[in-house]
């Protein structure tokens, strides 16, 4: 519970990416004032109803200089509902997939070498495995996963998107930032509504696959979380030296 | 021209986009659930995109993820297809202001056609024969008698909220009406928490006929003729034909001047379908409009030579018509039966499963448009649709003829389909008189339906081979199921797509 307040009051901490307040002088202000109160007892009504009706996530209007946006915060599983306590995993299971936006998508392997088996990385759900893989750079091609070495494979879980959207990762992760399972690591700005992407297990940030501000689609790999090893992990030298940086480590 | 295009569906129809971006030169991005990451358009897309998980409300449904990947891959279009959003005037509307045109009608056309009763009454007013039916909603039995009294038995009583059959009874007298009344009530106050109801007249023994019309921004408009949808399983179309044997030539010409008329003067744009019920005088009913391409679209094509996906996307991109009603030629008859994983023979039970074989069928005039390929699996969160084989000829005899042959070579392996169904309609005697309702398969139910044909191919040739996947004679449905049509038969408004 404690982490989960924690955890919430952080979530604002980053300023969203259309956050529009200059300063102004009071009169602007008033008329603003004003200007938001007939606006809100005409219009927020029905268009709260027209909100509710469609299932959509965002509702615009333009009015001369005046444009209001009705948001439902679409949380990481697309549901309307508020995402403030359900969407993250639960510390009670570390690397368990119950993470409702990606099941499959995140990859936890076996950490008894058994992964010499597996064809490679990209076999599962990954982006890689896309005929054409759209929006992600060259880092998350087709296959590149599946470059870094059997070694590393045991101790891979990727941190995947929630949604269609850019990435952006917390400035604070970077690689050799130790964090815990359901620890935010970034979003994916979905049209201006950010839907978070948190570490899937207690780790160790490792490469990341997707550059800040790059397009990913839903699913696609993102950051990749060492799990705590016996030896101390190495952070790769370039976050986006990707899987290759992680093979030299 | 656009200069990307998001195909926001899946199956054949993404794949029918795809084509017709192809045609045009416009690339296409295919957005796709994680259930259909090895489906056919996605692997022939020139772009594809996972929108998010199986679950339709959290991809093919979700706004924004659709608009978020239409504006990470660059396009500023999306096509919606058919069902998911394509007729939804909110999403088209949120698709504008982030300054994509969606490919349909503009959202505050969607939004005048949006309510049923508000499409009809304004329809109506531009020339269009309803349903006749009561004054507004039944105050009391006194009401409802004199009401029924002026419409003429049999009437349909029919909740005002909801939908699905519930409230809903047909009644052939005064006394059945008073009795059935009160149940009515009760049923639509629990189903939907508003009991009131209006009176509808039922039309015995309907059958389903739709225009397509096509109309551009600047008021131009043409229709493209009919098509009949009356074979139907419990209000879904399975077969459509066109042009309709329900009517005669200048009776058929009436009603698509008719209705493409009353939508250029109600201001309707892009693509759309006009339903009617036609009673067994002829006289029609307009029931609904759809605002968006339909599953049957490839039987007019296949009469009028006009690729209707083009044209759509055409004029959305705010491109004029090109061409008047006189330069659309309409030319011998076309038939579509849709191949569905469904087992006819157990009440059209959904399938899944891997198709293990899939042969298309070929010949002059055939044209299978279908996401099929060996191997694919058929995920189970989506509608049974695998595919669509329309087959045409100079006339209906010759349609059928090759429709016969064609869904003979057609092969689909590893799981149940409603094959065997169109092979018997092609032997019952009422298709191929073309009498047929609305009520033609429901009526017998359709393992009955099955055997009836199999028996009717025995007796007259060797065809019994064909229809060897029909139900054995044990599992005919018991006699008492060829009652008259169920109440809901009316609700042919209620048939999806």
């Amino acid at each position: 519970m404690a982490d989960r307040q924690r955890r919430a009051t952080r979530r604002d901490d980053p300023a969203p990416p259309d956050d529009l307040e200059g300063s102004r002088d009071a009169v602007a202000r008033r008329d603003d004032h004003d200007a938001i109160a007939r606006l809100a007892d005409e219009l927020l009504p029905s268009l709260i109803a027209k909100l509710g009706a469609t299932g959509l996530g965002e509702i615009e209007v333009r009015e001369g200089d005046w444009k209001v946006r009705l948001r439902r915060p679409v949380d990481a599983d697309g549901s309307p509902h508020g995402r403030r306590s359900t969407d993250r995993p639960s510390r009670a299971q570390p690397g368990h997939a119950g993470h409702g936006h990606a099941p499959a998508a995140v990859e936890s392997r076996p950490r008894s070498g058994g992964s010499a088996a597996g064809p490679s990385a990209g076999s599962g759900a990954g982006p890689g495995r896309g005929l054409t893989p759209v929006g992600p750079g060259p880092a998350t091609g087709s296959g590149e996963p599946g470059a870094s070495g059997p070694g590393d494979e045991s101790n891979r879980v990727v941190a995947t998107s929630p949604a269609v959207g850019v990435f952006q990762p917390r400035r604070e992760m970077t690689a050799g930032t130790r964090v815990r399972a359901g620890d935010r690591i970034g979003i994916v700005d979905v049209l201006g509504v950010p839907q978070e992407v948190v570490a899937p297990v207690d780790g160790v940030i490792g490469a990341s696959y997707v550059q800040a501000g790059e397009a990913v689609e839903y699913g696609q790999e993102l950051v990749r979380i060492e799990l705590a090893g016996p030896r101390p992990i190495e952070p790769p030298a370039e976050a986006m030296a990707g899987a290759k940086g992680a093979e030299e480590a | 021209m656009f200069q990307k295009i998001l195909i926001a569906n899946r199956g054949e129809i993404a794949l029918r986009v795809l084509r017709a971006c192809r045609l045009l030169g416009v690339p296409a991005v295919v957005a796709y659930s994680e259930a259909d990451r090895e489906s056919l358009p996605v692997q022939l897309a020139d772009e594809a995109i996972c929108i998010g998980p199986a679950d339709a409300r959290r991809s093919y449904l979700s706004a924004p993820a659709l608009i978020s990947a239409a504006v990470v891959t660059g396009c500023d279009a999306i096509h919606p297809g058919y069902g998911f959003l394509s007729e939804d005037e909110g999403f088209a509307e949120v698709v504008k202001a982030h300054g994509l045109t969606f490919i349909g009608p503009p959202s505050q056309v969607l939004e005048r056609f949006a309510s049923k009763e508000g499409t009809r009454r304004l329809l109506a007013g531009h020339g269009l024969p309803t349903i006749p039916g009561s004054d507004g909603m039944l105050r009391d039995e006194v009401h409802a008698l004199d009401e029924a009294e002026r419409i003429g038995y049999p009437v349909l009583i029919k909740p005002s909220a909801g939908g699905g059959g519930k409230g809903m009874r047909m009644v052939r007298s005064p006394r059945e009406l008073e009795a059935a009344m009160k149940v009515c009530r009760s049923e639509a106050k629990s189903a939907f928490g508003d009991d009131s109801l209006y009176l509808e007249k039922w039309i015995e023994n309907n059958r389903h006929v739709e225009v397509q019309v096509v109309v551009d921004r600047y008021g131009h408009g043409v229709h493209l003729g009919d098509r009949d949808c009356s074979v139907q399983r419990r209000h879904q179309k399975i077969i459509e034909e066109a042009p309709t044997p329900a009517l005669s030539p200048p009776a058929r010409d009436d009603l698509a001047v008719r209705a493409i008329k009353a939508v250029v003067a109600a201001g309707y744009e892009n693509l759309g379908t006009l339903e009617f019920l036609v009673d067994p005088d002829g006289n029609f009913y307009f029931i609904e409009i759809n605002c968006r391409i339909q599953v049957e679209h490839p039987v007019t094509e296949m009469l009028t030579g006009i690729d209707m996906v083009v044209l759509q996307i055409r004029i959305a991109a705010g491109e004029p018509l090109g061409f008047s009603q006189a330069d659309v030629a309409p030319r011998g008859h076309a038939i579509e039966f849709r191949i569905n994983a469904e087992d006819a023979a157990h009440d059209f039970r959904p399938q899944t499963g891997v198709i293990e074989h899939y042969l298309a069928p070929g010949g002059p005039c055939v044209r299978m448009d279908s996401h099929l390929y060996a191997g694919y699996e058929i995920p189970p969160y989506y509608d049974s649709l695998l595919g669509k084989l329309i087959v045409w000829g100079p006339d209906r005899t010759t349609a059928i003829a090759r429709s016969r042959a064609a869904l003979d070579e057609l092969l689909v392996d590893g799981v149940v389909t409603n094959i065997p169904i169109h092979r018997a309609l092609l032997v019952n005697e009422q298709f191929l008189a073309g009498r047929f309702t609305t009520n033609l398969i429901d009526r017998l139910g359709s393992a009955a339906f099955l055997t009836a044909a199999t028996a009717t191919a025995v007796a007259s040739a060797g065809v019994a081979a064909s229809a060897g996947s029909a139900a054995p004679s044990g599992t005919a449905a018991p006699s008492g199921t060829t009652s008259p049509a169920s109440p809901s038969a009316n609700a042919t408004a209620e048939v999806r797509r």
